[in-house]
């Protein structure tokens, strides 16, 4: 691990769940696998706030648990799980689009609480959505649960790994910790529960009669001594499924801006067509042949097999290679070439960042290097057609920040220089890490920054939220204007100014770092499937 | 013989300079001598920030998620450390855990036994209502109920915080089913005793609580 992803994870820690949870979650990312007593030792925490610690991380898939001989369980921790974590507002919208309010606040529950049972999922999903419905109006259970049981077809959520039963029957020592067993078929199961129930508001006493809350303490009392039916199944948010769908996210948006919207549709015809059949990480989807793309394409495109037939020859013969032609079976098969893509998009990526930082020569300078591999000094400055000074400094400003690397190719054993051949050359993936590298570590300078700002104007916003407190306390009394006014007062006009930059600036922060997860997104994947394929 | 160029020529470099494009007589840039600095000048403004519907939700949710972490019992607080005297503004300041219990409930099958910690029992919700809590039990007669209430209001009066009532409402609810079985074993009669109601003691109590019902 990197020291810029150990201070991500760091901050990310913190905020999220406090400073003991962070000194142990980076204690175990630095360190590798560790048991107990060493990480109480090492930490100089105490056992308890360790073990609570630890019981928070196991809880969030943080920290997974092995034992090994002679009994000791070693933790470790998985450090790009904790990166996930910037990615949560994504994956919660995401579902919001697809599956609307009710899929929103499953996935959102997950992701909060890690994992939690069905019955116990539905059962808050429904309280929080009456909460917002109309007096009156309660949300059922049923409705819930059909959209969790739709969030699982669909692989969004999936079981965690279950606690293997066997032990029992051994008369032996009781074993330090439970084996966790991962059933593959199983996995999207969705276990027979007749959940029926509707959700309860929290309503505040004055409101009712005295019959009410008497009936709901009871209902409440007897839940808990009610065996839950589907005990020990839990449910965990399935990330690599939202990642896929980001990536098919990514893929259709840029064939539409390449070419035109009928052949993004076509394409994203064809990612859904092999959502479930392929395997994430697969080189390219399955063949599909024009035929079945053409049955399976939204009713509400009305074009003929031959418009088809075209929109694919064209697609097919595009020089990025989006889309290939695997054989002529059945009008033509074709398959996307996934990581073609990742690799354009990458690249793509790269380039923006070029022409961002250094100008559009610049760019054109890397451009140039990038198609035509391996250029020396001089054909640099011929091809782009840019003075030799300018495409010098041009050329070292980007070889310093590593975007561009020199290759050396000697004429004779020796490596003498002034029979060397210095060649500057772009390498996509070295670059793509390097650039990664940087986006974790503008992450972690805006998320500092964004504390600093809140930290400096701390005493500003209590005073703010404790005026609004009070008003809105008033304003419920029903007070008067002119003493509402008086409350208002309260905060100065450059006070409230500041409040106003405050909450501007941290906002600007906030949409930043959603801004990098992006990229971040698009370069992991590209990494990964480089990865994958050696 | 290797050492022999080290010093003359303090400009000679190990490489051809003219093949990577510096020509003779070239100005260099002059040397860096202090490391760049913090906030360097920009020569080109970034890209402006995506705004519209989808970047405003998902930025609204990102705090919101923010706060709600904040809130869950999933967020540890270390202890603030005891300060030689008491003060008032203790009282409500968020402090951590001073003792090693955990506010959730985990499931312990999954958990390695050595993490099995003390869970917080949930303090019970507290209401206004100033009802005592009947605990929802059919079998009991309604005069038993009158004699708890009566006695609970008695002791009503006595108590002026809510709370305090309701647990002591609780605790008198529990020692008076004792004291009323009590009861009934030592007179071993057949009769219950507090099945006789003289009406004596209708209208003589206090109608200020109009939230229960009177039988």
């Amino acid at each position: 691990m990197t020291q810029a992803e150990i201070k991500l994870c760091s901050l990310l820690l913190q905020e999220h769940f406090g400073e003991i949870v962070e000194k142990i979650g980076v204690h175990l990312i630095r360190t590798g696998s560790q048991p107990l007593r060493v990480i109480v030792h090492d930490t100089k925490t105490s056992l308890d706030q360790v073990k609570k610690a630890l019981c928070v991380l196991i809880q969030h898939n943080l920290v997974t648990y092995q034992v090994h001989k002679r009994g000791t369980v070693e933790y470790e921790a998985q450090c790009s799980r904790v990166l996930r974590m910037l990615r949560y507002p994504r994956y919660i919208y995401t579902a919001k689009t697809l599956y609307s309010d009710t899929g929103e606040l499953i996935v959102e529950e997950l992701l909060l609480n890690g994992k939690m049972t069905m019955s116990a999922l539905v059962k808050r999903v429904a309280d929080r959505l009456t909460e917002t419905m109309e007096d009156g109006k309660t949300m059922d259970y049923a409705e819930v649960s059909s959209t969790f049981a739709r969030l699982a077809d669909t692989h969004f959520v999936q079981r965690c790994p279950l606690v293997s039963p066997a032990e029992n029957a051994e008369p032996g020592p009781p074993q330090p910790a439970p084996t966790l067993v991962i059933c593959e078929k199983d996995m999207y199961l969705v276990p027979k529960l007749s959940l029926i129930g509707k959700g309860k508001r929290r309503r505040s006493s004055e409101e009712d009669a005295p019959g009410e809350p008497k009936a709901k303490r009871l209902k409440h009392s007897t839940d808990n001594k009610e065996p839950i039916p589907d005990d020990g199944i839990y449910w965990q948010a399935n990330l690599d499924r939202f990642h896929q769908h980001f990536r098919d996210q990514a893929i259709v948006s840029a064939v539409a801006n390449r070419m035109d919207q009928t052949s993004s549709e076509i394409v994203r015809t064809m990612l859904r067509m092999s959502e479930i059949t392929t395997p994430s990480n697969a080189p390219f989807t399955q063949p599909l042949s024009s035929n079945e793309i053409f049955r399976s394409l939204p009713t509400g495109y009305n074009i003929s097999k031959q418009v088809l037939d075209q929109y694919l020859t064209l697609l097919a013969d595009d020089p990025l290679q989006f889309v290939g032609k695997s054989g002529d079976s059945g009008g033509g098969t074709y398959v996307i070439n996934l990581h073609k893509v990742l690799g354009s998009l990458a690249t793509a990526t790269l380039e923006s960042v070029v022409q961002e930082r250094f100008g559009s020569r610049c760019a054109r300078i890397f451009r140039l290097v990038l198609q035509k591999k391996h250029l020396e000094q001089k054909q640099v400055e011929d091809f782009a057609m840019i003075p030799a000074k300018e495409a010098k400094d041009m050329l070292y400003k980007m070889l310093s920040e590593n975007f561009i690397l020199l290759q050396e190719i000697p004429k004779t054993p020796d490596h003498a220089p002034s029979r060397t051949f210095y060649l500057y050359t772009v390498n996509i993936l070295s670059a793509a890490r390097m650039l990664l590298h940087r986006c974790y570590k503008s992450i972690a300078n805006l998320i500092e920054r964004r504390q600093f700002e809140t930290k400096e104007n701390k005493r500003l916003l209590e005073k703010s939220q404790r005026v609004e407190a009070i008003i809105a306390s008033m304003q419920a009394t029903g007070a008067e204007e002119a003493q509402l006014q008086e409350i208002e007062e309260m905060i100065t006009a450059p006070e409230r100014q500041q409040i106003e930059t405050l909450k501007r600036n941290v906002n600007k922060l906030d949409a930043s770092e959603i801004q990098v997860d992006e990229t971040i997104f698009l370069l992991e994947s590209y990494i990964e499937s480089n990865m994958k394929r050696q | 013989m290797a050492g022999r160029g080290r010093g003359r020529g303090r400009g000679q470099l190990t490489f051809n300079m003219e093949a990577v494009g510096i020509g003779k007589g070239d100005a260099l840039p002059p040397p860096t001598l202090q490391p760049s600095p913090l906030f360097p000048p920009l020569e080109f403004r970034p890209v402006p920030l995506p705004s519209g519907e989808e970047g405003e939700y998902v930025l609204a949710l990102k705090q919101e998620l923010r706060g709600a972490m904040r809130q869950l019992p999933y967020f540890i607080r270390p202890a603030v450390p005891k300060r030689d005297v008491e003060r008032y503004s203790d009282k409500y300041q968020m402090s951590g855990p001073i003792d090693s219990a955990i506010d959730w409930n985990p499931d312990w099958r999954r958990l390695p036994r050595e993490l099995r910690i003390r869970v917080r029992k949930l303090q019970k919700e507290r209401t206004t209502i100033l009802l005592p809590k009947r605990p929802p039990k059919a079998t009991e007669d309604k005069e038993e109920t009158i004699q708890k209430l009566e006695t609970l209001e008695k002791k009503e009066e006595e108590v002026t915080s809510e709370e305090d009532e309701e647990k002591e409402e609780e605790e008198k609810e529990e020692e008076e089913e004792e004291e009323y079985d009590e009861e009934e074993h030592e007179e071993e009669t057949d009769y219950i005793m507090s099945y006789f109601d003289n009406g004596e003691d209708f209208g003589v109590d206090s109608d200020d609580n109009m939230d229960e019902a009177i039988y």
